[in-house]
């Protein structure tokens, strides 16, 4: 199966690292090989038929700030109608004003008959529908797993493993910032701004946290979930969202005093849909420390459902990107089959 | 709905299982009996039991068979379920602020308990306080959360709700 990767910051290197790493593997266990045949950025591509080597795409990009020749950012953007390939891994940065570049690379992609995998959350926040539809029409498949909680399994788990559950909701920490600022209030008493100091220092947040600990990124990935697994037709704007700001170290002891601890938790249901702090117990899955997502799926038959995993970084989002790629080699879709 | 009875039955042999089996029949579940063998007055001993039922009108059914079974109910309590209030208020509030706010969830429907709790290990400097309470419908927490929503936002204070269920 051959990959066209658009966007070549960490996780676009990540997809190309995992997919040298795991040279072989594919052949032997999929039945096929998964070569790379075309990369872009903002500002260089490289492409070959007979496939690039991963290593060497992230070597460049890390020596010269390109992952291949200097080009038009226009002309990358046409390599996605233009070349021979399966898949496109959309990996650009996720913007949450319009949803682009990363809108535009998935619908021309989706339009040419190619299939989608992608970490991007923001065209998927707010344009799902459209871009569901438009890989339904076009016979071919828009997946993301990646989107929500890293490496931990959360949209395929719900929608393909658990098919035959009606799930009644999702809660769940989907940010590991949030979740670690929270966490050094509890344990160390710390005044939020310190706390945020701290994640900053040691790389958890971004110099420009707003976007952690204002809910937003959870808030995207609430509205996914809800789209995606509770066939709702929501975009970001119509989640209720209140961030992690405004919490005190006053309202961190008080809620210890009576055995709680706070966590900035994602509540997705058919009835419910928020990003909001929540008063949890101590013990509770819940109340996990640290930077992990966790999440609770309530199903009619199975109960409860917990799983937990690593929300962010460069090869766990491989992996969940990996995970889509071999649920598409093993399904023998017209066109993977016709170029086999 | 949790119910608690005192029986008062014919100290002979059967009498008990005349008792419960009503209940069983309807589809009930016996949380506890309490039997009173060493008091007999007027030929008649207690019997203290408690079950939990799913409507009023099967409790209706129990009591209908009993009243035709000719046993005696001395006492009638039922015990409601009941779902937590739990609300944490961020921000400067005022004491009366927070007593309007009470005062306000005490006249709701519904409500069983309520109460404030303020930090004892912070320093109580009035910026975070606990409402902690009972309420019988789910509906009615909610509602209480609604209001303290709505108060949170005209007075600018943050609401932190329990995860709940």
């Amino acid at each position: 199966m051959d990959l066209l990767i658009a966007g070549f910051g960490v996780v676009g290197q990540g997809v190309a690292e995992m997919v040298e790493m795991k040279a072989g593997w594919f052949s032997e266990r999929v039945g096929e090989e998964l070569r790379i045949v075309g990369a872009f950025d903002s500002s260089s591509l490289a492409k070959s038929a007979k496939g690039l080597r991963g290593g060497e795409l992230v070597a460049r990009k890390l020596s010269t700030g390109k992952v291949g020749k200097s080009e038009l950012v226009e002309r990358g953007k046409r390599l996605i109608e233009d070349l021979e390939y399966d898949v496109l891994v959309e990996v650009t940065p996720t913007n949450i004003d319009d949803g682009e570049p990363g809108h535009g690379h998935m619908l021309a992609a989706l339009k040419a008959g190619r299939h989608v995998v992608t970490s991007n959350k923001g065209p998927l926040a707010l344009r799902f529908r459209e871009l569901s539809r438009t890989a339904e029409k076009n016979r071919v498949q828009l997946r993301f797993e990646a989107t929500v909680g890293g490496a931990t399994p959360i949209v395929n788990l719900s929608r393909e493993l658990l098919m035959g559950e009606s799930i009644s909701s999702i809660r769940g920490i989907l940010n590991g910032t949030c979740n670690f600022i929270l966490h050094r209030m509890k344990e160390e008493g710390l005044p939020f701004p310190q706390a945020l100091k701290e994640a900053q220092e040691i790389g958890i947040a971004e110099k420009d946290p707003a976007y952690d600990i204002e809910g937003a990124d959870s808030t995207c990935k609430a509205t996914i979930l809800a789209n995606a697994i509770f066939g709702l037709d929501r975009t970001y704007g119509e989640v209720k969202r209140v961030g992690i700001t405004g919490v005190t170290e006053e309202a961190v002891s008080l809620a210890g005093d009576e055995k709680k601890v706070i966590r900035l938790i994602a509540d997705v249901s058919r009835g419910r849909l928020e990003v909001s702090p929540r008063l949890v117990p101590m013990g509770h899955p819940l109340s996990i420390g640290g930077t992990l997502n966790i999440v609770q799926i309530h199903t009619d038959l199975a109960g409860e459902i917990t799983v937990a995993g690593r929300g962010a970084g460069k090869l766990e989002t491989a992996s969940a990107i990996l995970s889509d790629l071999v649920a598409l080699m093993k399904q023998d879709s017209p066109r993977s089959s016709s170029r086999r | 709905m949790k119910v608690n009875v005192e029986l008062r039955l014919k100290d002979v042999p059967g009498q008990l299982i005349l008792a419960l089996e009503p209940i069983s029949t309807n589809g009930g579940n016996i949380v506890g009996v309490v039997h009173h063998r060493d008091v007999v007055v007027g030929g008649h001993i207690t019997v203290n039991v408690t079950f939990e039922i799913r409507s009023d009108k099967t409790l209706e059914r129990i009591l209908d068979t009993w009243k035709e079974r000719e046993i005696d109910v001395a006492r009638f309590g039922s015990l409601y379920e009941t779902f937590p209030i739990e609300c944490l208020l961020v921000g400067e509030i005022s004491p009366q602020e927070l007593n309007s706010i009470v005062d306000k969830i005490e006249s709701m429907e519904d409500l069983e308990s309520v109460e404030l709790r303020y930090s004892v290990s912070a320093a109580s400097d009035g910026k975070a306080a606990l409402v902690i309470g009972k309420v019988r419908r789910r509906e009615a927490v909610e509602k209480v959360e609604q209001f303290l929503e709505r108060r949170g936002k005209r007075a600018g204070f943050l609401l932190i709700r329990g995860l709940g269920e």
